[in-house]
């Protein structure tokens, strides 16, 4: 909205005297919230901005054999991965399992989201403690447990050979299937919050009026709930794909070394070969190819989610 | 009788078993065209009973029949009311047109044909120039006007509305009451009206239902309620009261509208006259007096008059609230402002009113033989 203003010069004074004032307030205020905000800018500076700096300029080293370090200045540690057909698959590997691992995690996590959004029951606050308690074993412990429930002869398997439904074992680890079923069931809880903290326009009240307006159940959902709980879906995605794509304990265990993503493939670069200048090339590819796709998605649903 | 819009027979409300019903074996008949008041304070039942005509609550027993067809169980999406809510609940996806639009997308009414009623509809409540505009956009008022579109739009059989008013500041209310209440004179909607504020209800309804507990106490015109109230509670509810036990001493006479002349006793004031249904007489009935019906005079005037003490006064510039001691009880007057003596604490007063503005409550008082003092028992609202 615009608004024209006419202005007599004695009025203009008056905001004039007003408008410096006010810069002076703004001026206080501003001061306040620098100092406020240093704590936080130290500690990103310590903890973020200096390391990140470090890994660009490691990125740039020779990694000679036996860890060694050579300190220079060279671009080789980005012209092999990137000239390196396996490393293409890799990161191809590593966006189709963020994709689908965002896709699965939305579609079971969203009807638990929007039930609990919606519960005006005494128990939702104990239903959400209950949908967010994984959170409170490490996602190693919890990936182990579905090694245990996926393997061979686990309770999946066993269950359904016991039931005469398959002859052979299913391959459900060591593989990317054994390695999606676990990044869904980890990353839920980040879904599920995620996602009700998106659903600030929904309410009940707006299903209602559908209703009457004469909306039957399904019309009510796909003109009214999706439309208004789709920047939840959305910022929800968003995270369990950043998540799924950086993560390398489940893809590493479940994966049994047969699925390699580009996570895994720089904790390899680290701690096995110690070529630490290649896995800093690799994160920094990660970074800046990740980075444009997730600068993408945003532009685009900043349309949609209004 | 004319066949009623809107038949509502024993409907009951139980959120939870062992809990006192929320509405309470409720009946009503609504004539077409007319605008209904459900009018009481919160918790009373009237948000519970009109969610159950819209259908977005089940009753747990009694029936709802519409236009001869019994509703009971049919459900929100097939009724074709029109409901407006107290937050308005328009879409905040979509823009006005759109949201106007909705009710008659779902009836897939023709696209030429939805776009003529909703400019129509828009013209009427005067925002046709805001059709493009985004919900987050508009005023509360315009927010409301919108609301109120689209419900009507669909061409409800009845018009639900839920306090739509108590979202907005006093001024606005006043214009807002007025214009809901023409724009459904001119569409002969049938409406039912959610409110507690007793002057929307008086201003705006052909009908006012005056609930309490999940009960109606009673269900009349605006000037029924007002003037002739059936429960201590709908005099309490409904403007300012005064209450004296009386003891109805006889008939003195037919009144209008078959209601009866009575001489009655109250205790330490003596005896006056009174109005009141057929057959009170013998027994002991509270006598309902508005302030402003009473005639407050500082020199004895007449012989039925209180004689008192004038304890308060309180000067609202339409009007003067004079509270007069009277033996051990405080009865209010009001009086406008123009009157020459300006009435002072300390002065003496003398109370004097109409037959027919004392009105005697149907239900006999159960404690008349005099078990508590007579302050206690007379009190004023």
């Amino acid at each position: 909205m615009t608004a024209t203003h006419t202005q007599t010069p004695a009025t203009r004074r008056a905001g004039a005297a007003e408008g410096d004032l006010e810069r002076a307030t703004g001026r206080r205020n501003r001061r306040t919230y620098l100092a406020l905000l240093i704590p936080g800018l130290l500690g990103l500076l310590v903890s973020f901005v200096f390391p990140l700096a470090y890994m660009i300029r490691m990125s740039f080293n020779r990694g000679a054999p036996d860890g060694i370090i050579e300190e220079t200045f060279t671009l080789d540690t980005y012209i092999q991965p990137l000239s390196d057909p396996y490393y293409w698959r890799v990161t191809l590997d590593t966006f189709q399992m963020g994709v689908t691992v965002g896709l699965l995690c939305i579609l079971v996590s969203y009807p638990v989201a929007l039930f609990l959004a919606r519960s005006t029951s005494k128990y939702r606050g104990l239903l959400m403690a209950i949908a967010i308690a994984p959170l409170l074993t490490s996602a190693v412990v919890r990936t182990y447990g579905w090694m245990v429930i996926l393997g061979t002869n686990g309770l999946v398997n066993s269950s359904l050979e016991g039931m005469g439904l398959i002859d052979t074992p299913l391959k459900l680890t060591n593989n990317m299937t054994g390695v999606t079923i676990g990044l869904v069931e980890i990353f839920m809880p980040y879904a599920i919050l995620a996602m009700i903290s998106g659903f600030g326009r929904l309410s009940p009240q707006l299903e209602e009026a559908a209703g009457s307006l004469g909306a039957s159940k399904l019309q009510v959902f796909t003109r009214v709930t999706l439309p208004l709980s789709l920047p939840g879906i959305l910022t929800a995605f968003l995270l369990v794909f950043v998540l799924s794509i950086s993560t390398f304990i489940t893809p590493r265990l479940l994966g049994g070394g047969s699925v390699q993503v580009l996570a895994t493939e720089i904790y390899d670069q680290t701690t096995g070969l110690l070529n630490w200048p290649f896995a800093a090339a690799l994160s920094v590819i990660l970074l800046v190819l990740f980075g444009l796709i997730i600068a993408v998605y945003q532009r685009l649903t900043k349309k949609i989610g209004g | 009788m004319t066949e009623s819009k809107l038949s509502i027979v024993d409907l009951t409300k139980r959120y939870a078993a062992g809990l006192d019903p929320a509405v309470d074996r409720l009946n009503m008949e609504v004539e077409e065209g007319h605008l209904v008041a459900l009018l009481g304070p919160s918790g009373c039942g009237k948000t519970t009973t009109l969610r159950m005509v819209a259908g977005l609550m089940d009753p747990t027993a009694g029936s709802i029949v519409v236009d001869g067809k019994e509703i009971t169980h049919t459900p929100v999406n097939k009724r074709g009311m029109g409901m407006v809510f107290q937050s308005y609940a328009l879409f905040p996806h979509m823009n006005v047109e759109q949201n106007v639009a909705f009710g008659l997308q779902m009836r897939q009414t023709s696209k030429a044909d939805q776009k003529r009623r909703v400019a129509g509809a828009l013209d009427m409540v005067q925002l046709g120039h805001l059709a493009k505009r985004q919900v987050r956009e508009l005023s509360g008022g315009q927010q409301q006007r919108i609301a109120l579109a689209r419900a009507l739009v669909v061409e409800p059989t009845l018009l639900l509305l839920d306090e739509p008013l108590s979202n907005l500041d006093a001024k606005l209310r006043e214009t807002m009451r007025t214009e809901i209440r023409s724009i459904q004179q001119r569409t002969r909607a049938t409406t039912l009206f959610v409110t507690h504020d007793q002057d929307e209800a008086l201003d705006m309804a052909d009908r006012i239902a005056v609930m309490n507990g999940g009960l109606i106490e009673q269900f009349g015109s605006p000037t029924e309620v007002y003037e002739r109230p059936q429960t201590r509670f709908v005099a309490n509810f409904i403007g300012q009261a005064n209450f004296l036990n009386a003891r109805v001493l006889s008939e003195t006479g037919a009144a209008a509208k078959g209601e009866t002349h009575y001489r009655v006793s109250i205790d330490e004031l003596g005896e006056f006259g009174a109005v009141g249904a057929p057959g009170l007489t013998g027994s002991t009935h509270e006598l309902v007096i508005r302030p402003h019906r009473l005639r407050v005079s500082l020199r004895p005037a007449g012989t039925e008059t209180i004689a008192g003490v004038i304890e308060r006064v309180s000067y609202t510039g339409d009007a003067i609230s004079v509270a007069v001691k009277a033996g051990n009880r405080v009865l209010q007057a009001q009086v406008p402002t123009s009157s020459g003596d300006l009435p002072r604490p300390g002065d003496a007063a003398y109370l004097s009113w109409n037959e027919q503005d004392a009105y005697l409550l149907p239900a006999a008082v159960k404690d008349a033989a005099g078990l508590l003092p007579a302050a206690e028992r007379d009190s004023v609202a």
